[in-house]
């Protein structure tokens, strides 16, 4: 260790190099990266630079300081276009942007970047080892996504804004055409609607029962067999019971919703 | 040799080199183009151009251009020609003092290295030229010079620039002349201009000074008191500046006043939505006034966000792409009529609302707090609403929310709100030490506004701390020689998830022992411990409006005397136990800025009442209340007993068992905006503490002790600690507490700044409060009276810290001179 010690404190930059590369092999990282963040500014347009900024950003790639990673990564790529190493870097460097993004009830802006960097490496590199992996992370951060804007959606029915609950899982509906919260969403609108009807003045009752028996013929149409129906056809039965309490008359009006 | 280049065709690289540059190696250029020897390229194409870019962003050449030098067939021989900028060595400023260089060269980033670019020298002299013109330095000029840096090989290595500022004298305004005006003095004109100002000895807030810019603005605060007075066509004909000496200016305007006007017929078109009396109402403006542009102008749409103008009219019921436009249809003589054309547009409803910036706080904690939701009509009042809303939850810097207007469609009559929040610390360490009541207090406070408890066993989420469910958990030691403080409370802001009803608990446990003020000792024997805790709810109302809440909350409190004596406590060994229930109302409706309100005000009545414990007893009160004045008396004839004492004591017991009293305080404060950012603050505080059964009595605890910073150093027992700078603490009260009180206060609030580092504020107060033992002797107008000036430093890890100086004008209890100055300290403490 003392040796480090001589070279950290030392001028070759040389040998700075030599040890930080050694001490990178045995997996040292937090060693080499003393050492590298001393020489990096002096091997700037060097030939050796390209080697030395792949491993200074592989560094923090492996020490987990993701937003450096990321960029260190995604400034290699730029810099040296005719690297061997290139799309790896541009791999790990939207990988690191993938690692920075939030929980899902958290601001989602790293999402979006990762999202954007995982698309352009995909693109670029159609027929890469990492393709696969790379399609998995895009999968995953959209299906993030998805639970965010569903979860906020489900949050107006929690909180018992019934307008605003089917509002927000009508909009989730037509934004997120594969989303895997799909059929929640269906529930969702139709548990509102539902809801929103039986809590209604009761001039409006009836017209809003009629309304949740639409959003129960929607969820029907695609979910008929999902593990949501049984709730479906528990609110429909209830649906049905309250509807027939009304007198039978021509039932053409409907209610206008902006 | 011209050799033609064909631009459709690739060719592969030969050589490049490069030219012109002297810092950098050549090696080191190429490399950072990116070309390499065998690349195959369009000349001129895609991947040239990419590289000029590229080195551009540099910002190191203020030249950059490729040349061919050779062709043979496919190979290319390319000549990369750069000029590199200068370089700055060192900077040198003449003519102004030291702290100002050090701001100059900050301000136009004037660091060694920096490259001199014409850019850099002709900005660098604006902005001093500028800065010290509005200052008043009306005469002030820059002159920038370089000088090469010569290394000792000859060779320049990089530029030094020299600054030399001649500031000239301060200039003021001499004389302010005006020609043509017979409506207004030349007082009352002078007086309509803000910003320059003639000279004056009187005058001192004001400096007189003179700019362009200052004069341009004040030449439309001229016309607009002409205008807003009928004089529609007033206009300022020229305006002469005569340079008297080299400080002293004049000026001369010449008005062209014009004839005074009136309002005529005033016509509404275009409006479905509101008829045209609704309109008429709303402008407030009628036939025969004098004509009034300006106050035409706010009518219609002020520039305050909440004006009760036409355009908020519409704003605030969905119509956000309505425009109204007032246009002269005819004058007639000296009337002139108004036609006030409204295109309402489509309503407009919100489609996406989404929360950005939340790094910590969950977003279930937002978006319940948000009152423009999916689907619901565009209100203008509502996105002032949320902003406010968000900011008082004290998670983000409230300067800094900002409601993003997207994908605005007039066409499908829809917009996407996005409301982008900056979080900021939200948690406060309290660690303190002081020397106070008599020995060493320490205490350590833990308070974290964004907690969440659900994560608690989650170990992933400590970074720190779990948090981001919007609860509130405080924890607080305290501790000195002779008592010491345990508390911790925990609050859910929406309990159950549903409706915002807060639920808060707290405990706290108590110790102190008896103190021998004299000897400095700590009595470990004479023990008194205050136990206690409380669970209460508070929910906001509908009505009257959504500002209200109602809170209730159940508390018990179990004090035990061990061996205690003092002259409040005649039970020495003996307990106490307080259960009771408080309910209260309140209105808040302050500002966005919970440290710095600007507006709004904020109401609080709350009455705290225990069960009527005698009505159900069958102790008979009135006996031993007799017998007590009897044993009384005797102590004060003849110096009483042991047993005496011990007989009141047992009395004492008896009547305080349980706690029997209602208590009811009332307080009000209102911000009023003054003028810019200079805030009033009026308050009153008023508070009574009464006995259901007059012979039991008042309990000795509960009680007010009016004066001084107003913190409570260890205020369990119940009482009530009312700050009143400019004298001592708790000297305006007896020993024990009083039973009434009441206070008033003005206090003026200035900001010197409001950033989310730091929020600092400058006060000026004058108060008044007193508190008296029963309504015979209560007088609001014979209260103690104070004025002084303080200083607030809010910063969000350690909360409030202030310093108050206060000047008592009247004696306190017991005195015949005035008070005098007090210092106060406050902490931690928000009011």
């Amino acid at each position: 260790c003392s040796e480090y010690q001589k070279v950290l404190t030392g001028d070759d930059i040389g040998n700075k190099y030599a040890m930080a590369d050694s001490l990178y092999r045995k997996g040292k990282y937090k060693k080499a990266l003393r050492l590298m963040e001393q020489i990096v500014p002096a091997y700037r347009g060097k030939p050796q630079a390209e080697r030395l900024m792949y491993l200074y950003a592989n560094t923090f790639y492996e020490l987990g300081d993701n937003y450096l990673a990321g960029y260190q990564f995604e400034r290699f790529a730029d810099t040296y276009p005719q690297s061997d190493s290139v799309e790896v870097a541009a791999y790990r460097s939207a990988k690191s942007y993938a690692k920075l993004s939030n929980r899902y009830s958290l601001d989602q802006k790293e999402t979006y970047t990762a999202l954007e960097k995982l698309q352009g490496y995909i693109n670029k590199y159609p027929n890469s080892d990492y393709r696969e992996e790379a399609n998995a992370s895009v999968a995953e951060l959209r299906l993030k996504l998805d639970r965010k804007s569903y979860e906020t959606a489900n949050q107006y029915l929690r909180i018992e804004d019934y307008k605003v609950a089917i509002e927000a899982f009508e909009n989730f509906i037509v934004d997120n055409p594969g989303s895997k919260f799909r059929s929640q969403a269906f529930l969702g609108r139709l548990e509102a609607g539902y809801r929103l009807a039986i809590n209604s003045f009761p001039a409006l009752v009836k017209l809003r029962l009629l309304k949740a028996k639409e959003y129960y013929n929607s969820f029907n149409k695609y979910y008929k067999d999902s593990e949501f129906s049984p709730r479906a056809n528990e609110i429909l039965e209830d649906i049905n019971k309250r509807l027939a309490a009304y007198p039978t008359e021509t039932e053409t009006e409907t209610e206008t919703t902006p | 040799q011209q050799k033609d280049l064909d631009s459709g065709r690739k060719y592969s690289i030969n050589e490049i080199t490069v030219s012109g540059a002297q810092s950098f190696n050549e090696q080191t250029v190429i490399a950072f183009t990116g070309l390499k020897k065998g690349d195959r390229i369009y000349v001129p194409g895609e991947k040239l151009s990419a590289v000029t870019k590229k080195l551009w962003e540099q910002n190191l050449f203020s030249d950059i251009a490729f040349y061919v030098t050779n062709i043979e067939g496919e190979n290319i021989d390319l000549e990369l020609y750069i000029v590199e900028l200068p370089k700055m060595n060192e900077v040198s400023i003449e003519g102004v003092k030291k702290g100002r260089i050090k701001e100059i060269i900050k301000d136009n980033d004037l660091k060694s290295g920096v490259k001199i670019t014409k850019n850099l020298l002709t900005t660098t002299k604006n902005n001093i030229v500028n800065n010290l013109q509005e200052k008043g330095y009306y005469n002030a000029d820059v002159i920038i010079s370089t000088t090469p840096e010569i290394d000792s090989t000859g060779i320049e290595t990089a530029k030094n620039m020299k600054i030399n500022v001649i500031k000239g004298e301060r200039v003021k305004v001499s004389d302010i002349e005006f020609i043509g005006n017979e409506e207004f003095s030349d007082a009352k004109l002078k007086r309509s201009m803000k910003k320059v100002k003639q000279k004056n000895l009187f005058r001192i807030l004001k400096r007189s000074k003179y700019t362009e810019e200052l004069l341009e603005e004040d030449k439309v605060s001229i016309l607009k008191k002409y205008k807003s007075n009928g004089y529609r066509d007033a206009r300022i004909v020229s305006d002469t500046l005569i340079i008297k000496d080299d400080k002293n200016v004049a000026l001369r305007l010449n008005i062209e006043e014009g004839k005074k006007y009136y309002f005529g017929n005033i016509g509404f078109i275009g409006n479905s939505v509101y008829t045209d009396n609704q309109l008429r109402q709303g402008l407030g403006i009628s036939k025969g006034e004098v004509y009034n542009g300006v106050l035409l102008e706010e009518r219609i749409a002020d520039e305050k966000p909440d004006a009760e103008d036409l355009t908020n009219l519409y704003q605030n019921s969905g119509y956000l792409f309505s425009r109204i436009n007032p246009v002269e249809v005819a004058v007639r003589n000296d009337t002139i009529d108004f036609e006030i054309r409204i295109s309402e547009g489509k309503i407009a409803y919100f489609d996406h609302v989404t929360v950005v910036g939340n790094d910590k706080t969950n977003d279930h904690v937002i978006y319940r707090e948000l009152r423009t939701r999916p689907g619901q009509k565009y209100s203008k009042r509502n996105v002032v609403r949320t902003i406010r809303e968000l900011g008082q939850l004290g998670y983000f810097d409230p300067e800094q929310l900002t409601p993003n207007f997207k994908n605005v469609d007039a066409n499908n009559g829809t917009l996407d709100m996005e409301y982008s929040v900056v979080e900021k610390g939200a948690s406060q360490i309290e660690l303190q030490g002081g020397y106070g009541g008599g020995g060493f207090v320490g205490t350590l406070g833990l308070s974290f506004n964004n907690f969440s408890l659900r994560n608690i066993f989650n170990k992933e989420a400590y970074k720190p701390l779990p948090m981001g469910d919007g609860q509130k958990l405080s924890l607080r030691a305290q501790g000195s020689s002779y008592y010491q403080t345990y508390s911790l409370s925990l609050t859910e802001p929406w309990f159950g998830g549903k409706k915002p009803v807060q639920l808060s608990t707290s405990f706290s446990h108590t110790v102190q022992y008896f103190y021998d003020f004299r000897n400095r000792e700590a009595d470990r024997d004479q023990r008194f411990l205050i136990t206690g805790g409380s669970v209460g709810l508070a929910t906001r109302l509908k009505w009257p409006d959504d500002f209200f809440t109602l809170s209730q909350a159940i508390s018990f409190q179990h004090y035990n005397l061990q061996n205690y004596n003092t002259r409040l406590f005649t039970f020495g060994n003996g307990y106490s136990n307080n259960l009771a229930y408080t309910i209260g109302l309140s209105r808040n409706n302050t500002g966005t800025n919970p440290i710095y309100p600007t507006y709004g005000s904020e109401f609080a009545i709350t009455a705290k009442l225990t069960p009527p414990f005698s009505a159900f007893s069958n102790t008979d009160y009135k006996a031993l209340k007799d017998r007590r004045d009897v044993l009384v008396a005797e102590i004060q004839d003849t110096g009483g007993t042991v047993d005496t004492q011990q007989e009141i004591g047992e009395i004492d017991q008896e009547r305080f068992k349980f706690l029997e009293y209602y208590k009811i305080k009332f307080k009000g404060t209102w911000y009023t905006q003054l003028v810019d950012k200079l805030v009033l603050r009026s308050a009153t505080e008023f508070g009574f503490l009464g006995a259901y059964n007059g012979d039991r009595g008042i309990p000795p605890f509960e009680r007010f002790f009016v004066g001084g910073d107003g913190l409570g150093s260890y205020s369990l027992d119940g009482r009530e600690v009312v700050q009143l700078r400019g004298y001592p603490n708790q000297s305006l009260s007896s020993v024990d507490g009083n039973t009434i009180f009441n206070k008033f206060s003005l206090e003026l609030r200035y900001p010197i700044t409001l950033k989310q580092l730091a929020s600092i504020y400058v006060l000026g107060f004058a108060e008044g409060g007193a508190s008296y033992d029963g309504f015979r002797d209560y007088d609001p107008f014979g209260v103690q009276r104070s004025a002084g000036a303080g200083l607030r430093i809010f910063m969000p890890a350690f909360g409030l810290l202030g310093i108050d100086f206060g000047y008592g004008f009247d004696p306190i209890l017991g005195g015949n001179q005035p008070n005098g100055w007090e210092t106060h300290f406050i902490l931690g403490q928000q009011f």
